[in-house]
């Protein structure tokens, strides 16, 4: 396992995240209820653990694995996901 | 019995449709929406199967998830089959919770258990069966294991006893639902919900229980729910789910190299270009250009026969020089068709195109295009019909829209018999090159009419991109080749149909002049007349004032290929079937005015099928005409400039 660069009990930017590093999500900030709601129902809710697992190779989007799956998402919606470190 | 196939997308949900079916299926149109969904009938017995578009929830957001949504909501299935990917059990079971909820019998078909079980896991659908309150078939859709205890299981069923409603939230808001239910009086969980987050103010009782969990929860009921929901699935995911998914796949392997930083644009372009190398140059020139000298040898033998038989000399003319000409010069193309239809559905089936869509939708989320946009610009090199039904799967209003008027400017397959005509006479050196660059002229007109449709007409700003990267799946043989069957079905029974009533119609006009006369000299004809009435738009493209030119292009609106047959036909009655360039009506071609040709027939409005299908998906005839309009005056600007420009260098 690498070691993370992320503090303990910090929040981050999902985005903001390096390939490889495991999370759990904080909450949501996103204004437009039609997304928040697409977002939750891929899986997304409060708790739940994200691995990032890669970045395009123009920067965005950014895929990470959850709930056994692999979802893609642009950056500025992955700036919209607050995480912190999975303990 | 009427059974509908529900699930997510990618859970294998149309394999399954083809082994419960046998592949005994039919294509129908549904009422008020005109939306391909395919209807089947089980193999040895009468259940009516439905296979409907694969959704994640029963929420929303795109047309295709309207759908199904609104066909579970409003035409009531007797049982749903709800397709499960056992890889991906808690995102699955998901969507199963809100079929739960409608009171619908379900059957859970956990599919893909062949390949869960590869990886050392397992699903107890005992267990599964027991907490849900439904029942689960274990199936392979891959292997057909399973499929036969799924038709006895529907058979057993009895479509008459809806499901009771299964507790799944805490006991508070299973109580506020119990209240809800008794007021609006229906079993449909799944409405009473919607009832409750949509609730207007006079409905005192609702909107009072609303406040009380908003208040004890913290955030708003679509929220609250959803994540109860999830809370749910997992309690039960941990409770039937055998083993641990290792992440560490194969896909994940080549995603390290399809998906590489540097790799991943230099593959895309080289699986792109080794597709058209095949199907145009390999292939096109081989097999296309050998049933093309095999087709012309025939009619010339079929004309000395008919006319040895001794019949007259009009119906000689009309069903060789007419029909025949108009039909062959199409099929003749058939080979390359099938190696565009076969790589795309490659492409589709093996899980590259969600990652093409991926590496790329940064270049698209500029332009004001989805990423998903790409899928159908791809899909639009073999047929834009299906480029512009695939628009579906865009979340946005407005990038969708962009979308459909932009997809036709791909040069589809039945404008690949253009380009091999001018290409093959007038780049006969250079054809691969001169393709090429018309391929990339077309990826230039994309990007340019994407910002001249952002600064003149759409001005929103894009929507969020959510896309799944499933992992990467061998496809399977049978369904690839019926998927190309039916592709090249549907484009030989347009040579026999639009193509022949085409080639009739033009061969009428083109045979008797205005005085309904039989004429040889086919500038005397009804069509010389109607061409030279419409010949000076074309003038700055070619050069001349050209009625035969003018009038096949005209063709084009009606079929593409339609196009080619339409010179033929016209040449073949004033000098001969082949060498249509070397004397009479289309002698004056250079090699400037065949580029600029080409490019107005590549770009300028669609076929008719194709403007039917925008017109569908735009859901207006008024932005339908728009785009047709607009694509005719992008085509014709650049082509006039090309030729313009390029005659002064020749």
């Amino acid at each position: 396992m690498m070691k993370s660069e992320l503090k303990t009990d910090c929040d981050y930017l999902l985005s903001k995240v390096h390939v490889g590093e495991e999370v759990v999500v904080v909450d949501l900030k996103i204004q437009n209820q039609f997304l928040k709601r697409r977002l939750l129902e891929m899986g997304i809710t409060k708790g739940v653990s994200l691995i990032v697992k890669r970045k395009a190779p123009l920067g965005s989007p950014i895929s990470f694995k959850v709930r056994g799956y692999e979802l893609g998402l642009r950056v500025d919606e992955a700036n919209s996901i607050i995480v912190r470190l999975k303990k | 019995m009427r059974v509908a196939l529900v699930g997510n997308q990618n859970c294998g949900k149309t394999s399954l449709f083809n082994k419960l079916t046998g592949g005994n299926q039919k294509v129908g149109n549904w009422p008020g929406v005109t939306v391909e969904r395919k209807e089947g009938v089980i193999l040895g017995t009468n259940i009516e199967i439905i296979d409907l578009p694969g959704v994640y929830s029963l929420s929303p957001y795109t047309d295709e998830e309207n759908i199904t949504r609104n066909f579970l909501l409003d035409a009531k299935p007797d049982i749903v089959v709800n397709v499960v990917d056992s890889t991906v059990l808690e995102r699955s079971l998901y969507l199963t919770t809100q079929i739960m909820d409608l009171g619908v019998p379900i059957v859970l078909a956990l599919n893909m258990v062949d390949l869960l079980q590869r990886k050392k896991c397992d699903v107890n659908e005992k267990q599964l069966s027991l907490d849900l309150g439904v029942d689960t078939v274990k199936v392979s859709a891959r292997t057909g294991c399973g499929v036969s205890e799924l038709i006895e299981t529907l058979k057993k069923k009895k479509p008459q006893f809806a499901q009771k409603h299964v507790k799944k939230y805490p006991e508070i808001v299973e109580k506020l639902l119990i209240n809800a239910r008794n007021n609006i009086k229906t079993e449909n969980s799944f409405a009473i919900i919607e009832k409750i987050l949509h609730a207007g103010d006079n409905d005192v009782n609702i909107v009072h229980s609303r406040q009380v969990l908003e208040k004890l929860y913290g955030k708003d009921l679509e929220q609250i729910f959803i994540e109860l929901r999830y809370k749910y699935v997992s309690k039960i995911k941990n409770n039937c789910f055998i083993g641990e998914n290792i992440q560490e796949n194969n896909s994940n392997i080549f995603d390290k190299v399809l998906l590489n930083k540097y790799l991943a644009i230099p593959i895309f372009f080289l699986v792109m270009s080794s597709m058209y190398f095949l199907s145009v140059g390999v292939v096109g020139r081989f097999a296309s250009d050998w049933l093309n000298v095999q087709f012309v040898l025939l009619l010339r033998y079929l004309k000395t026969w008919f006319s040895g038989l001794g019949v007259s000399a009009w119906l000689v003319s009309l069903l060789v020089d007419g029909i025949l000409t108009g039909v062959t010069s199409v099929l003749s193309f058939l080979p390359q068709l099938v190696v565009i239809f076969l790589c795309i559905s490659l492409l589709e089936a093996s899980g590259y195109m969600s990652r093409v869509v991926f590496i790329f939708d940064r270049l698209f989320y500029r332009l004001g295009l989805s990423g998903k946009s790409l899928i159908s610009f791809i899909v639009g090199s073999g047929c834009s019909v299906p480029a512009i039904s695939a628009t579906r799967a865009i979340e946005q209003e407005q990038e969708k829209q962009k979308t459909i008027i932009l997809s036709p400017f791909i040069p589809c397959s039945a404008k690949l018999p253009i380009i091999s005509l001018f290409v093959g006479e007038f780049f006969a050196d250079s054809t691969g090159f001169v393709t090429m660059s018309l391929y990339f002229f077309a990826g230039l007109i994309i990007v340019l009419s994407a910002i001249v449709l952002n600064k003149c007409f759409f001005k929103t700003k894009n929507f969020a991109f959510v896309s799944e990267l499933p992992d990467y799946k061998l496809p399977s043989v049978k369904y690839t080749l019926r998927d190309v069957t039916d592709r090249c079905k549907e484009f030989v029974l347009r040579a026999g149909t639009i193509i022949v009533l085409c080639s009739i119609f033009i061969w009428c006009l083109s045979s008797f002049s205005l005085n309904f006369r039989f004429c040889d000299n086919i500038s005397e004809s009804i069509l010389a007349k109607l061409g030279n009435i419409f010949s000076w738009f074309f003038y700055p493209i070619i050069g001349e004032f050209n009625w035969a030119v003018t009038v096949s292009a005209i063709q084009g609106l009606i079929a593409k290929e339609q196009v080619v047959s339409s010179m033929s036909i016209i040449s073949g009655l004033s000098s001969g079937v082949n060498g249509i360039f070397t004397k009479g009506l289309f002698s004056n071609f250079n090699a400037v005015s065949a580029y600029a040709f080409v490019v107005f027939n590549l770009f300028s409005a669609p076929c008719l099928a194709s403007i039917g299908a925008m017109r569908n998906e735009l859901k207006s005839t008024k932005k339908a005409l728009f785009a047709v309009c607009f694509q005719i005056a992008i085509a014709w600007i650049v082509s006039s400039l090309i030729f313009q420009v390029g005659r002064n260098f020749i």
